[in-house]
């Protein structure tokens, strides 16, 4: 059958000066007379005009569409629905972005701005031409599970939140102690592996000695944040020395530190030994000030290189000064040294005072949060990324701030970055909204865009399994690959880097790409 | 109606809020001061010219856009609130809606604003990347209100969207809990008077830079119009100073500030950048990320050193003086221009109605939320209650609201 095309150009009257020669735009055929309809509007945007410009495709019995418009994003989702009412398949629409592709690039050259169109629009009618209608389809979700890894208090609350919206909560957590949460709680448990996609996962779990499955809709990775490790060298060097959060378990135990009281940045001032994510700041500025009220008579000093005081922690910072809290800032390149033939005194250059110091040491204790060692495995198993410094990542803020990559899974609290108490609640909370949601949505849609391999080309050399970020790709019965079709996002990471060129992505085929790109570029290369 | 939730203020907290409780089922009535929705995200650029350097501005303008299409929320703009009273186990709210005197049918080509007569212009655009795209009428400047009867901006619309007989509209709502989140203001520059804001012409604030970057794409100095090669950024301006009742560290501003800084070196790798500032406290990323940045750069250099005095210099040069980090000299810098980042302070914290609605002021002028609060619906959010980025006052509200739900009991 012949194709059946509808142009569309909007005029977005917005922001775009009269740069272009629409009508001249409009002429674009592919000379074959396959344009059967073509339309000129003023605002796409206005649901007026859309109901004009579908009504007009359902007449001619267009089955695909080209717009010439301002944003993919700004016309996007009505026009789309009402096509989509019209029984215009979704993925037979090409949109041609001439706002921020053409115009705002071309601005003080018409006649490049026109060019530039014209080479679009005909490219996207050739590949238009190639299309073809793609389906989507729907899965139920097994289980309304939602499984929260940690039981800390980012965990607790994501149990909590997502638990109202009527979602069956599993948290796992990997010690032994014991917490309040609703739903199930597995102490003593770890995640092994994980298969599946977001609404159907199922997750392999070491429960005590016992290893189960676990089918669950949606996940929050709430592993929380490290302790400080006392690895560097003045850790070495001063045996007595202990991470800050133990120092403050003595004092609220009722016990005196022996002074002067030095609360160092991190036991590793060159940084070789230990990735440190940040500082525990709001709890040595605490501490600082708590020990100074307890025992006003010893000296007590912070040795850093910056003071990140975030907010309203800024008067904390002057309230510990005026107590009488010395701040010693020092720079990397002159960090604080314990010499080893004399393990009682920590020197360090002063920045401040422009001079050498040298503190007696009575207690010695480090402020610095590396990240949760546990992240590593957790990310390699659900394939999520990660920073450099070893916290979780999230995706982008675009999306959600506590979203990953991943659709159902989602982050929150110190995994990702050291957080205060309220905000890793916070997150936590809003995690499990989210991952609630998810859950109790029932189902997923996928299809459309997705991958898809030619078998006989295919060498099960495993590539794509490794590179794919969803899981998608997996080795099938006949020893091929095969993609997960619910899983797969449409990334197109596994059609670039297969070395037989045995995938391809629905809807950006080599073929069609090669066809746009040669029409663009005016003809054969 | 059931359900009904009254959110005040459309920046980023209030968008969050109204989206979160619209998701969840709620019917939500927001009610906006200005003439769009974005808060001060509006003015904000986005920071990722190569890739995303996750400054969040896009997120609440992305909210924006969503709510506005959302049919369970009513977006009430250029409005106030002018009371809000408990009547039975419902508050019961009247807000005035001033006339916008465009409708909706505006498509933005901006006729209107090249044939008005008035100095500074009656009708506007809405400001930065706000939404809607609708313009709207100052009726204190429009010349149509006055004797002169002008009809200029409506005989040149193509689409007749003024409607000189717009009127103000009374709307009585009965909400079941109010979500507060009237925000910030960003503290004046020219509060700090050794700078050179107001008299040294290419000092600017980095409200202004955001805005600038947002609307141009570049930064131009504002005295000839022309690219800054050299520039300087200097960090807490009217914030962490006793002098004018900001003694909090604003948050956000390093954030934003490294992040400009690496937008300008981005869009100009040419240009020299100078970064002033006391202690650097760039928020959830670790504390050598920008330093390491800065040394990659070689054009880049961080003075850890407050700035004494900015001046006018010869041949259109702003002059700084500052001393040295030891303190050892004192140094005149050349720039092309300054950038002054600015910190802030609560919004509407301290009006008649957060009285009424039993919200207390801290001595600082924060919103205090209390679990009492809470218990009678009324949720404290964003940073009005604490100096907060658009992070932040994403997730705390979206939590806070998730509460707001968990109760069921209405929607309390």
């Amino acid at each position: 059958m012949k194709a059946r095309i509808q142009v569309v150009a909007c005029r977005s009257c917005t922001e775009l000066p009269e740069l272009l020669d629409m009508d001249t735009l409009m002429d674009i055929d592919p000379g074959r007379e396959l344009v059967v309809s073509s339309i000129l509007v003023d605002r796409l945007c206005d649901s007026k005009e859309i109901k004009r410009v579908v009504g007009e495709a359902r007449d001619w019995e267009v089955d695909r569409v080209m717009v010439l418009a301002c944003q993919k994003k700004d016309v996007n989702p009505a026009l789309l629905a009402a096509y989509k009412k019209a029984g215009i398949n979704e993925f037979m629409i090409e949109y041609v972005d001439l706002r921020d592709e053409v115009v705002l690039p071309h601005l003080s050259d018409k006649n490049a701005a026109q060019a530039k169109a014209e080479a679009k629009a005909s490219a996207g009618l050739e590949r238009l031409l190639m299309m073809e209608p793609l389906e989507k389809a729907v899965e139920s979700m097994r289980t309304r599970n939602v499984v929260v890894l940690g039981g800390g208090a980012s965990g607790r609350k994501a149990a909590e939140i997502a638990a109202a919206q009527g979602a069956h909560t599993i948290v796992i957590e990997k010690s032994a102690r014991s917490f309040k949460a609703p739903g199930v709680i597995m102490t003593n448990s770890s995640l092994l592996g994980a298969k599946g996609y977001g609404g159907n996962f199922v997750l392999t779990i070491r429960a005590g000695e016992k290893v189960e499955e676990l089918q669950c809709a949606a996940l929050v990775v709430a592993t929380g944040g490290g302790w400080t490790d006392l690895k560097g060298p003045l850790a070495k060097a001063c045996k007595s020395a202990v991470p800050l959060y133990k120092l403050h378990e003595q004092v609220q135990g009722g016990a005196q530190p022996k002074g002067p009281i030095i609360i160092a940045d991190t036991p590793d001032p060159g940084g070789k030994n230990l990735a440190i994510q940040d500082f525990a700041w709001d709890e040595t500025l605490e501490l600082a000030i708590d020990l100074k009220k307890r025992q006003p008579a010893e000296d007590v000093y912070v040795v850093f290189q910056e003071m990140r005081a975030f907010g309203l922690s800024e008067l904390a910072y002057k309230d510990a000064a005026d107590l009488g809290v010395r701040f010693v800032r020092y720079d990397r390149s002159a960090g604080p040294k314990i010499d080893s033939k004399d393990p009682g005194k920590l020197t360090v250059k002063d920045l401040a005072q422009g001079e050498v110091i040298s503190i007696p040491i009575g207690t010695l204790a480090f402020a610095a949060i590396p990240a949760n060692k546990d992240n590593e495995g957790v990310a390699s198993v659900l394939r999520i990324p990660m920073s450099p410094e070893g916290g979780v990542r999230r995706g982008s803020i675009q999306r959600w701030p506590v979203s990953t990559p991943r659709p159902g899974i989602f982050v929150c609290g110190s995994a990702m970055f050291p957080k205060s108490k309220d905000m890793a609640e916070a997150e936590g909370e809003t995690a499990g909204l989210m991952a609630g949601r998810f859950a109790m949505s029932g189902s997923i849609e996928y299809g459309g865009m997705v991958a898809e391999v030619t078998q006989e080309k295919c060498s099960a050399c495993l590539t794509c399994v490794r590179t794919c970020p969803y899981d998608a790709p997996y080795i099938g019965t006949a020893g091929k690959a095969e993609i997960r079709t619910q899983a797969c996002q449409g990334c197109g990471m596994c059609v670039g880097i297969c070395p037989s060129k045995a995938i391809e992505l629905k809807g950006f085929t080599d073929e069609q790409i090669a066809q746009e790109t040669r029409t663009m570029l005016g003809g054969d290369f | 109606m059931t359900n009904e939730v009254l959110v005040i203020g459309g920046g980023p907290a209030g968008l969050t809020a109204a989206k979160t409780l619209a998701d969840r089922g709620a019917n939500v009535v927001l009610v906006e001061r200005s003439e769009s929705l974005g808060g001060m995200a509006r003015e904000l650029t986005c920071k990722g010219l190569v890739e995303c350097r996750d400054c969040g501005a896009c997120f609440a303008i992305d909210r924006a856009g969503e709510v506005l299409k959302e049919p369970s929320v009513e977006v009430l703009l250029l409005s106030e609130i002018v009371s809000v009273s408990k009547a039975d186990d419902r508050y019961e709210a009247k807000v005035k809606v001033s006339p916008r005197y465009v409708t909706g049918d505006c498509t933005g080509c901006g006729k209107c604003v090249d044939v008005c007569p008035v100095e500074g212009k009656a009708i506007h655009p809405p400001k930065g990347t706000g939404q809607p795209r609708t313009y709207w009428i100052d009726r204190k400047k429009c010349l149509h209100f006055k004797k002169a009867g002008c009809n200029l901006c409506a005989e040149a619309c193509p689409a007749k969207a003024v409607n000189f007989d717009d009127r103000a509209t009374n709307v009585t709502r009965k909400p079941s809990s109010i979500v507060y989140a009237t925000g910030i203001e960003p503290v004046d520059a020219c509060e700090v008077t050794r700078l050179g804001c107001g008299t040294v012409k290419d000092v600017v604030s980095s409200v202004d830079a955001e805005r600038m970057l947002n609307e141009k794409g570049k930064l131009t100095r504002p005295s000839d119009g022309a690219s800054p090669k050299k520039i300087a950024v200097m960090q807490c301006v009217g914030s962490r100073s006793v002098k004018n009742g900001v003694d909090y560290c604003s948050k956000f501003c390093c954030k934003y500030a490294t992040k400009i800084s690496q937008l300008i070196l981005d869009t100009d790798p040419e240009v020299n950048l100078d970064f002033y500032f006391m202690d650097l406290r760039t928020l959830y990323e670790p504390q050598d990320e920008f330093k390491r940045w800065a040394k990659d750069k070689k054009t880049v250099r961080l003075i850890r050193s407050m700035p004494a005095a900015v001046q006018q210099g010869k041949d259109g040069k702003v002059v700084v003086r500052v001393s040295t980090e030891t303190d050892s000299e004192i140094q005149e810098n050349e720039y092309d221009m300054v950038l002054l980042s600015v910190g802030m302070r609560p919004s509407g914290a301290a009006t008649p109605l957060a009285g009424s609605l039993g919200i207390t002021v801290d001595e600082r002028g924060f919103a205090r939320s209390s679990a009492e609060l809470t218990g009678k619906g009324v949720h404290v959010v964003g940073a009005v209650s604490e100096p907060m980025d658009i992070e932040e006052a994403a997730v705390k509200t979206a939590s806070a609201t998730a509460r707001v739900i968990v109760t069921k009991e209405g929607a309390k």
